[in-house]
Parts: C-alpha cells; structure tokens; sequence
C-alpha cells in the first residue's frame, strides 16, 4: 500500500517531507516515489493537515458474486442506455440545428453514464478482476488490422 | 398543510412554508402553484413530486409480473461493441483512480475502437429514443429493481436508483424539446453530471448533483458546436 498525494488538496504546508523516513515526499513533480515508500506506513498520511495524502491498496478486494437474474436483468437495461446513446451520437452527427446536436450530445452523455454505472455494477467494477480478464483474453483473438491488439496485451500482462 | 417530495432529488416543498424567496408565499397549496414550477434544486417539473403521506409508511410498488420474467429468460447474447466500449470506457476511469496511467490509456483504446465499431440502430430520432426510455421506465428498471432486491445486491440496487431518476429526469426533457424545440435551450445551459449522467438545464449547475450528490465540478457543461 505505497502513498498517493492528491495535488488538488495539497496546501504545500510540507509536513510530509519532514516526516517521511525514505525522502519518498521529496520529488519535483510532487509524486509520491512509490519504490522508496515503505508500505503501510502512514507517516505522511498521519502528518498532512490537509488531507491530501491517501493509501493507494496494493491489492483490491475479489469482486463480489452476482446471481444471473440481477445480471440478466442490469443486461436488458444497460444495453437499451447504449442503443440510446448510440441513436443519440448519430443526431449529433446528422442534424442541422446547433441546438438539436447540443442537446443529443447530452442525452448520449448521459446514456453512456448510465450504462458505465449499471456495468460497472454488474461485475466489471474492478480491472483486477476474473470478469474483466475474460473479456480481455477474449479479444486476443481479433484479428482485424485496426484492433489495438497492443493494449489488451499490456493489460493482460499488467493488471 | 402537505408535504410534497421531489422524486428526483428529495426537496421538500411544505405547504405551510412555502417559497417566499420565490414568491411562494406561506400556506400556498400545492394544486396553487403554477404547472410550470420547478424543483428549485434539480429542475424536475411538478409531475415529478410526490405527496409525503405521512400516515402510510411506504407505498407498496405494484409491477408487472410478466416484464419481470420476460427480461430474465431472454438469452445472454455476446456482448455488443457499444456496450463494450462502455466497459472499457469505465475501466478507464477505474484505472484513473487507481493512478495506473498506462491501463488507463489501453482501456481508452480499446474503448475508443469498440465505439467505432458501434453503430446506431436505424431510424432514431428523439422520439425513438424516448420510447425506449419509457419501456425502461415501465419495464427493464422495475425489472432489474426485483431481481436486485430478491438478492439483497445493494451495489445494483444504488445504480438502479440513480438510472431510475436520471432516467425520469430525461423523459421530462424529451417531452419538453417534443414540444418546444430549439427554444428549450436557446437562452440557456445544458450540463451532464460526469458520475450518475444527470441532464441540468440552467443557467449554472448546481452546487451538488441533485441525484448523486457529487460537488459541481464533476457536472460538465455540454458545448453547443
Ligand atoms: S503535508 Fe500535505 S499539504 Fe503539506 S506538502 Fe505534504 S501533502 Fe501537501
Ligand atoms: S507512507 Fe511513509 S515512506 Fe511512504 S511516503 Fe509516506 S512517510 Fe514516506
Ligand atoms: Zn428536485
Ligand atoms: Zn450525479
């Protein structure tokens, strides 16, 4: 569990640099050097009056079961919120009015919103997780010239 | 004197208070106030408001039993390249939290060539996709909302929840631009919450998202091109 500074809530009040053992604090970009962190050290985290120093897990809880029913039913919900946004993509490509584009453009937004969430709790919440590495193995079998074969492989091996 | 609960964000409109900062004055009946009020949180028209019964503990839900199972013996079909864009798009976003910068750009790839590949059904029109909206509403959420709480699947239901009022919230903007057309948002700002998708119109977002509750920053303005 290395440390993770959030520069948005940093007050550069600097405790951090003073109490870290390891000078792991002490980078220019204000990135916390994970390989001289000591894991679960907190120092910092205890240390920074404005709470901008937060334990990232190094490992993350094993996804929760879903019973086919939920999923099945999450399915037929998730799938209409991305026809619906597709419907919505292609009247930002099509119609004439500024407005009419401004206001699809939402309802796609919102739509892909709305699918990532219902996904997301339908079992791919984690990468780390069986399900999203199903999904990815499953890909290496693509074969067209344009698939970003590439990156399924980096995750394949990394996540 | 009632109490009248947004559906959408939970305001509370109480007879006896009114609005007055909105010249709503105390004692207003609900059934007094013009049909073109809003919610002066989230926006949702009066429709959307429901009388706080205080006697009753809850009300029961009655839902049709045969959309219940219909969704359910349908067969999972593989996967469409648009919702696994949607997979990867969020995955993306995970990786973002998880400060795995190189995941996170690999997802957007992949998540970037299934929505190529994505493509829209024929004939959609807003009215089409406000069709679609209704039979969620009327169908596929009640649907999921059994199935969910027969599980006692507290991370479906809480997404359930929000799709169910940001869903709500887009049929009254459909049903309005039906009628009004570009006028609804001449003079105006449109703005998507980038957590739950929530569609705000006005001027400024508001402070927090009236569904999730997420602070303004996270509510983007949707640009007119
Ligand atoms: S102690 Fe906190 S506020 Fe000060 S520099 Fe470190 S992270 Fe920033
Ligand atoms: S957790 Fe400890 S070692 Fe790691 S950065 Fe903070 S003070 Fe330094
Ligand atoms: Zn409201
Ligand atoms: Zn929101």
């Amino acid at each position: 569990m290395p440390a993770y500074r959030n520069i948005r809530l940093c007050s550069k009040d600097c405790l951090c640099l003073y109490v870290c053992p390891t000078g792991a604090t002490d980078t220019e970009n204000s990135i916390i050097d994970v390989t001289k962190c000591i894991p679960g050290c907190m120092a910092c985290v205890n240390a920074c009056p404005s709470g901008a120093i937060s334990m990232v897990p190094g490992k993350y809880p094993p996804q929760q079961p879903k019973t086919e029913a939920v999923v099945a039913a999450q399915r037929a919900l998730e799938l209409s919120k991305v026809q619906q946004e597709q419907m919505a993509n292609a009247i930002v490509v099509s119609s004439d009015s500024a407005v009419t584009r401004q206001f699809a453009a939402a309802i796609a937004k919102s739509n892909l919103r709305m699918a990532e969430d219902i996904l997301r709790e339908s079992g791919y919440m984690l990468p780390q997780s069986d399900k999203v590495r199903e999904l990815l193995e499953a890909m290496l079998d693509n074969t067209a010239p344009d698939f970003p074969k590439d990156a399924v492989e980096l995750l394949l091996n990394q996540l | 004197m009632r109490k009248f609960k947004c559906s959408i964000c939970g305001y509370v409109y109480d007879e006896s208070v009114g609005i007055p900062e909105k010249g709503i004055a105390p004692g207003t009946k609900w059934e007094d106030i013009p049909d073109d009020f809003t919610c002066p949180m989230c926006g949702a028209p009066k429709n959307l408001f429901e009388l706080i019964d205080e006697a009753a503990p809850s009300a029961t839900v009655s839902i049709n039993d045969d959309a219940v199972h219909a969704d359910n013996t349908e067969d999972l079909k593989e996967l469409s390249p648009g919702e696994i864009s949607a997979i990867c798009s969020n995955l993306a976003r995970g990786c973002e939290k998880q400060r795995l910068t190189a995941e996170m750009e690999a997802f957007r790839k992949i998540a970037d060539y299934f929505k190529s590949k994505a493509v829209a059904e024929s004939g959609g029109t807003l009215d089409d996709i406000a069709k679609m909206l209704d039979d969620d509403l009327t169908n596929r959420l009640p649907a999921a909302n059994v199935a969910a709480k027969a599980d006692a699947d507290r991370g479906a239901l809480r997404s359930l929840i929000w799709s169910e009022k940001v869903s709500m919230m887009m049929k009254t903007l459909l049903d309005r631009f039906a009628k009004e057309g570009d006028k609804m948002l001449e003079n105006t700002n449109i703005y998507v919450c980038d957590i739950c998708g929530f569609i705000y119109i006005g001027e400024t977002p508001p402070e927090i998202c009236p569904v999730c509750k997420v602070p303004k920053f996270q509510i983007i303005q949707v640009e007119r091109r």
